[in-house]
């Protein structure tokens, strides 16, 4: 079952629905992150270039199906909308996925699949090579049921924060080597 | 959790999650504490329309399978058929072939997940199980880690299946007017007909677990055989000549609760046999059938509440298209319906847990399916478009979604701009049983002075959770949780407690 890319690369992941208003920042993210590489040919960091070993894609999906698409790396940063309620529209805030404030973990997701965290716990329980516990980059946003491909304007000033925070991992996964990290950092 | 008294009139399961919508349920108590009435409620999707409006009718199987993260797949293929009918075009035989072919293996993934993910916490852990058990990680410590590693192996022989057609395992983009972009080589049919195969054993597998595990559990048994999940209603579903289940083509067969055929209809008729009731109490619209009528949320011949599901896809069919799936059909009644209809068809299964059995019957014809179409000897054609030359005016396709009849209908301008859209989808045709199926379980479950444990809130959500339901706007989700708000109001309509779980 390993779909492994074969060295550590990072995969950095833009999550969500593009024709759901905020929902899609996630994959407005990887979008700019895509557009700085294609532009500079590599990705300066707020500690320095990066090496190449970032891939990114963008993922409509949940549950088992997203972690199917984890399996294989070493470190991943999901980039993803939230509502929350507990700040104001286009905050930025990174965390561990196992700090995500969720009760009940092996809860089901949704009418339809598991939640990541019960479906990374089965992956790995069959073998399967996946994230210690990924990185995930949220945006505060205000997500309703209206079908749209624009961005509120919070939370479209938001992507350059969060490109900038998913970065800010990159470059802080890379200090620690080969360690994987298993701190907390939130901003 | 604790003891409830008689005096409080309402309570409210509230499983919400981010984008999944925030469905509600609420029931009402008289005043002795039983219950009275329930109500389900789901968000639509707002704007689709006006989001498609101006856009060019090709863009629409790329832009719809965008709607949902459950389903993408059926989206894409009835996008495809309704602008092949827009263009007043029938693709070559091979886009055909390559299209089913791509939907069973959406199918067969899409089936696996749900018994394993969905209904496998149901049955195979049980309703009365701790909560924590009650996922997939149960599921898998029960039937085992080999088992799991298949169910693993099943969704990713599916997706695979989907890539090598679809061009992509996720949101499929080769269905166009007309047929498909490319076909398959010698290389990749091979491919899929071994991973067929596999299907196949896998599906029978799953079926032996069932069997184990549920049929022979008098407790299940009694689930599945008793009034609590069941409802007399019609069903529907698309069918072949032979009468068979056909997840991509045919018309669509509509029975009565006494396994009466009430006749069949090309998938453009269909506001010819479907209207819709609209109730004070919410947007929702609850279709029902015209030459019925609307009697009300009851079921019974005179009521036009029909259900489409796997269990109705059974239920409306007189035997299925494979050979194994065939024996399997041959047994599910024979167990669950041993006396023939009045008309003389099968008898007919009414309990909404029976769609657990009916979906892994599929699972097994979809499996079967994949066999079939990978062995065609014109699978790997060349000819797999005519390329459209009439004007474009307006079309309507349909297939059956894992989760009931999906239809598309767009209307174009002459140079095949959307002017207007319609969807009926898959969840929507059982907006009024699943209505009735949540009323009767609760009414079984819940009486004055009953505990309102979580494993009786677990017995009224499997009434629904059978019926796999789709809320449309669903994508993805993180955190990934359903939390259940319950909500329990005295006979003034106050507020005497909230329960939460996962919220």
């Amino acid at each position: 079952m390993h779909t492994a890319p074969g060295d550590d690369t990072t995969l950095v992941l833009g999550l969500g629905n593009p024709i759901l208003g905020d929902d899609g920042v996630g994959w407005r993210v990887a979008e700019a992150l895509e557009a700085r590489i294609a532009r500079e040919g590599r990705i300066d960091s707020p500690r320095g270039a990066l090496p190449p070993r970032v891939e990114i894609d963008r993922l409509s999906v949940g549950g088992l199906r997203l972690m199917e698409r984890l399996i294989g790396y070493r470190r991943a940063i999901i980039v993803d909308a939230v509502e929350t309620g507990t700040a104001p529209p286009g905050t930025v805030r990174r965390v561990r996925l196992d700090e995500l404030p969720v009760p009940g973990q092996e809860r089901l997701a949704s009418a339809h699949d598991s939640s990541l965290a019960a479906a990374l716990a089965l992956g790995r329980s069959l073998g399967a090579p996946l994230p210690e516990s990924p990185w995930v980059v949220t945006v505060e946003a205000e997500l309703g049921i209206e079908v749209g491909d624009r961005l509120t304007a919070a939370v479209e000033a938001a992507i350059p924060v969060a490109t900038t925070a998913v970065l800010e991992v990159l470059a802080q996964d890379e200090a620690r080597g080969d360690e994987g990290g298993t701190g907390s950092c939130t901003s | 959790m604790e003891s409830r008294t008689p005096t409080m009139q309402r309570i409210t399961i509230d499983p919400i999650t981010r984008l999944e919508g925030h469905g509600k349920i609420e029931i009402f108590l008289d005043e002795r504490g039983e219950v009275a009435n329930t109500y389900f409620q789901i968000p639509e999707l707002r704007g689709f329309e006006r989001f498609c409006v101006g856009r060019p009718v090709e863009e629409m199987p790329v832009l719809t399978n965008r709607i949902c993260g459950v389903c993408p797949e059926a989206h894409h293929m009835a996008a495809a058929k309704a602008a092949d009918a827009v263009y007043h075009v029938t693709p070559p035989r091979p886009a055909r072939l390559l299209r089913e072919l791509l939907y069973s293996g959406f199918y067969f993934t899409d089936h696996t997940t749900h018994f394993y993910a969905l209904g496998g916490p149901d049955f195979i852990v049980g309703p009365d199980a701790p909560l924590a058990e009650r996922s997939i990680l149960g599921v898998v410590r029960k039937v085992g880690l080999e088992i799991g590693g298949q169910v693993i192996q099943a969704r990713r022989s599916g997706h695979r299946v989907v890539e090598i057609i679809g061009g992509r395992g996720v949101h499929p983009a080769t269905a166009v007017p007309g047929g498909m972009t490319k076909g398959i080589t010698e290389e990749q049919r091979a491919e899929i007909e071994a991973i067929g195969h596999w299907a196949v054993d896998f599906a029978r597998g799953s079926l032996e677990i069932f069997d184990r595990i549920v049929l022979q559990n008098p407790g299940y048994r009694e689930l599945l055989e008793g009034d609590a999940y069941t409802d007399r209603t019609y069903y529907m579903g698309l069918v072949d000549e032979g009468m068979h289940p056909n997840f991509y083509e045919g018309r669509v067969r509509v029975v009565a609760p006494d396994g009466e055929p009430l006749g069949t209809y090309d998938p453009a008729e269909y506001t010819d046999w479907i209207a819709e009731r609209v109730e004070p109490w919410t947007y929702l619209k609850f279709p029902y059938l015209k030459r019925v009528g609307w009697k009300g949320f009851v079921d019974g011949k005179d009521s036009g509440v029909y259900v489409a599901s796997p269990l109705a896809r059974l239920n409306v069919a007189d035997g299925m298209a494979t050979p194994l799936a065939q024996a399997e059909f041959e047994r599910f009644f024979a167990t669950l319906a041993p006396q023939p209809s009045a008309g003389g068809r099968h008898g007919m299964v009414h309990n909404r847990l029976a769609t657990h059995w009916a979906r892994l019957v599929e699972l097994l014809y979809a499996a079967e399916r994949l066999v079939e179409l990978a062995t065609d000897p014109e699978i790997t054609s060349d000819d797999v478009r005519a390329v459209p030359t009439a004007t474009p005016t307006e079309g309507v396709g349909t297939v059956e979604a894992p989760r009931g009849t999906l239809t598309h209908h767009y209307w174009t301008d002459d140079r095949g701009l959307i002017t207007r859209v319609n969807l009926v989808v898959g969840t929507t045709n059982n907006y009024a049983p699943i209505s009735m199926s949540v009323r009767r379980a609760a009414q079984s479950f819940i009486h004055a002075g009953t505990v309102v444990t979580d494993g009786l809130l677990n017995r009224v959500e499997m009434a629904f959770r059978s019926y796999d339901p789709c809320f449309g706007c669903a994508t993805h989700s993180l955190p990934g949780q359903m939390p259940l708000e319950v909500t329990i109001h005295d006979a003034d309509g106050g507020i005497v407690d909230v329960l939460r779980q996962h919220c």
